[in-house]
């Protein structure tokens, strides 16, 4: 079948009522979820995990996606409206996105976030039709060796694309991958670090330290009295943009989504990452550099796009080579794996329906995103008016509820808790805890690639640069490292220029 | 010497590194030939000191300790005590009654809302989440000893 037959087979599926009706509830709990702060879309991704488990892969997977890249355009009515990021990748949109704001402009602001990021989710979604069932194809190559050296160069990628330094994600990561040996090792029977509770022999699961980490974490770190509800929705007729405004976001639009997909196809925190990256493209090659942070429509255009590229692009590696890339990813990917599904190379031939259906999903879901976040903007402030002291209880009861349910296990909504007390502390030691999620999900992986590879090899460690691809993938993790080393002596790397970019916009 | 924050970062990862590694005595490392339980969570406590020494190491770079802002400790730490409390009580209690208990607290006790609205949200939250959870998705929430 040619790709024209595989789209017509997943907009068949696509446009059964039923997955619709999921679709519309992941973008409008995705839209909700990045608005809110103190939850972004891991945790709200995580907390309604277990609601999929009465549904099929598809559903599920239809859904939670809609939450995930739904957050995207929810993110930048907060950081518009009240100069707060409902997550993460909205920081850049806060600078000028609230600059337009103040000088009147919310509506507009506003309307153009929400027209790049469906113009940038929708590209986003094109490439990744046309991009990831040959890479997949590409991939049935892969032996054990071949998925070590791409597992390490996806943690080499995510150390040097961290938003903290190489040290602090190296070693968040090693902390999860010595988290994902916890439980019974599937080759030799040995348990590893279980002190006798039972309920640790499968392992820690992602969603108890996802919800921690992200979900009560976050929570412990926002007092309620630095959360305002104060927030004036824009009327609907001044949501239009002027023509010059339209002009000004064209070019900047079509930057970010080219940009942010190909940030997105990288592991780390990719769409954080992008709308940077976008920020300073578009401050660069303006005509007028010195009105970014005054209001600045190319600073809304281009970063809102490139962000909600990214989170399309994440998702080639996923389900192209069954390799997360951050750690929403990650679990999304545990959720195919509860369904049954696992995600990699066999996925386009094994699960065509829930592949193409996935694919055709986004292409609808981005329409649905737009039509929601535009009309709708007043209805979606007025639930950003519901005072946080209110909010954040049913937060952690959502919490606790769904990480109860994954395994009706007590246990794991204490490591939920433990997790949530240590994200909070590493917050405060500023630490980025998205790689220890990262490394806790492909942790299996790695321990059973390598050991297959030097038992295959009769422990001859040179197997990983013998084979063509692994060496290949090998060596661009060499290359990394040394520009890590490079910058990390020049000491001026992306991560102070995003520092000294914020700081110099506020 | 000045305490800076990096010291406590990485002096904790070297001397959590080492403490694992003692314990994980028992694991087999195996041959390169044929690689045994321990093998990579050993490598892994390696790195992890090593990284840890690292940071320690550059820790004047820094900030120091005391300039850590812990103004909201006074909201995370009756927030984590109240859910550690509700968690406790979840399977015993049941989930209606241990979350409303929770709800109740956290916006009362802890958030100083007024007693009625903080009532009614608790015990009105808690039922519409049962509502979805138990008899909607047919979820199995714990009914506890009072038997719902």
């Amino acid at each position: 079948m040619d790709i024209f037959d595989n789209l017509l087979l997943g907009f068949s599926v696509a446009f059964r009522p039923d997955v619709l009706a999921y679709g519309f509830i992941g973008c409008l709990v995705g839209t909700l979820v990045g608005m809110l702060p103190g939850i972004g879309p891991l945790a709200g991704i995580s907390i309604l995990l277990p609601i999929t488990f009465g549904l099929d892969a598809t559903k599920a997977i239809v859904m939670l996606a809609g939450i995930y890249y739904g957050s995207q355009y929810g993110g930048s009515t907060t950081s518009i409206l009240m100069r707060i990021p409902g997550e993460a990748a909205s920081v850049m949109t806060c600078i000028d996105g609230h600059a337009m704001a103040r000088k009147g402009r919310a509506g507009a602001a506003l309307a153009i976030a929400a027209v790049g990021s469906f113009i940038a989710g929708t590209f986003g979604v094109i490439m990744l039709t046309l991009v990831a069932p040959p890479l997949a194809t590409f991939a049935l190559r892969f032996g054990p060796p071949e998925y070590t050296a791409l597992l390490v160069l996806g943690l080499v990628f995510l150390a040097y694309m961290s938003a903290t330094s190489l040290v602090r994600t190296m070693i968040m990561a090693c902390t999860g991958l010595l988290l994902g040996c916890i439980g019974i090792d599937v080759m030799t029977g040995h348990f590893r670090y279980a002190f006798d509770i039972k309920e640790l022999g499968d392992g820690i699961g992602i969603v108890p330290v996802a919800v921690g980490l992200f979900g009560l974490g976050e929570i412990l770190s926002t007092p309620s009295k630095t959360v305002t509800d104060k927030v004036k929705p824009p009327r609907f007729r001044e949501l239009m943009p002027s023509r010059q405004e339209w002009q000004e976001s064209a070019k900047p639009i079509a930057r970010g989504s080219v940009l942010g997909f190909l940030v997105g196809i990288v592991p780390g925190s990719a769409h954080i990452i992008a709308s940077f990256l976008s920020y300073a493209v578009e401050k660069r090659v303006s005509k007028r550099p010195e009105e970014f942070g005054k209001g600045a429509v190319a600073g809304v255009a281009g970063p809102e796009s490139a962000n909600n590229a990214a989170s399309t692009g994440a998702f080639v590696p996923m389900l192209a080579l069954g390799l997360p890339t951050g750690p929403v990813t990650a679990v999304l990917m545990a959720a195919l794996l509860i369904h049954g599904v696992p995600p990699g190379p066999q996925l386009v031939n094994d699960h065509p329906q829930v592949f193409w259906g996935f694919i055709a999903s986004m292409y609808v879901g981005n329409l649905m995103l737009l039509a929601l976040n535009l009309p709708l903007v007043g209805l979606f402030v007025r639930i950003l008016q519901i005072p946080y002291a209110y909010l954040y209880p049913l937060i952690i009861m959502f919490c606790i509820v769904g990480v109860y349910l994954v395994n009706n296990s007590i246990v794991d909504v204490w490591i939920m808790l433990i997790m949530g007390v240590v994200g909070y502390l590493l917050r405060k030691l500023d630490f980025d805890p998205a790689p220890l999620v990262l490394g806790l999900v492909i942790a299996p992986t790695l321990e059973l690639s390598l050991r297959q590879s030097l038992i295959m090899s009769s422990g001859n460690w040179t197997i990983f640069f013998t084979r063509p691809i692994a060496a290949a993938l090998l060596a661009i993790c060499g290359v990394l490292l040394v520009l890590s080393v490079l910058s990390w002596l020049s000491r001026k790397d992306w991560r102070e220029k995003l520092a000294e970019t914020e700081a110099g916009e506020k | 010497m000045k305490l800076r924050r990096d010291h406590v970062a990485g002096g904790f990862f070297v001397i959590a590194g080492a403490a694992i590694l003692a314990i994980s005595s028992d694991l087999p490392f195996g041959t390169l030939a044929s690689p045994g339980a321990g093998m990579l969570p050993m490598l892994l406590l390696g790195l992890l000191m090593v990284l840890g020494a690292v940071l320690f190491v550059h820790a004047g770079e820094s900030p120091p300790l005391a300039a850590i802002d812990w103004s909201d400790i006074r909201h995370a730490l009756p927030v984590i005590v109240v859910a550690c409390v509700a968690a406790a009580a979840y399977t015993a209690l049941g989930f209606l009654a241990a979350m409303s208990l929770m709800l109740f607290f956290l916006v009362f006790v802890v958030e100083r809302r007024p007693l009625l609205p903080a009532i009614a949200f608790s015990i009105g939250a808690t039922v519409l989440a049962y509502a979805v959870f138990a008899v909607l998705l047919k979820s199995p929430l714990p009914r506890g000893i009072l038997g719902f």
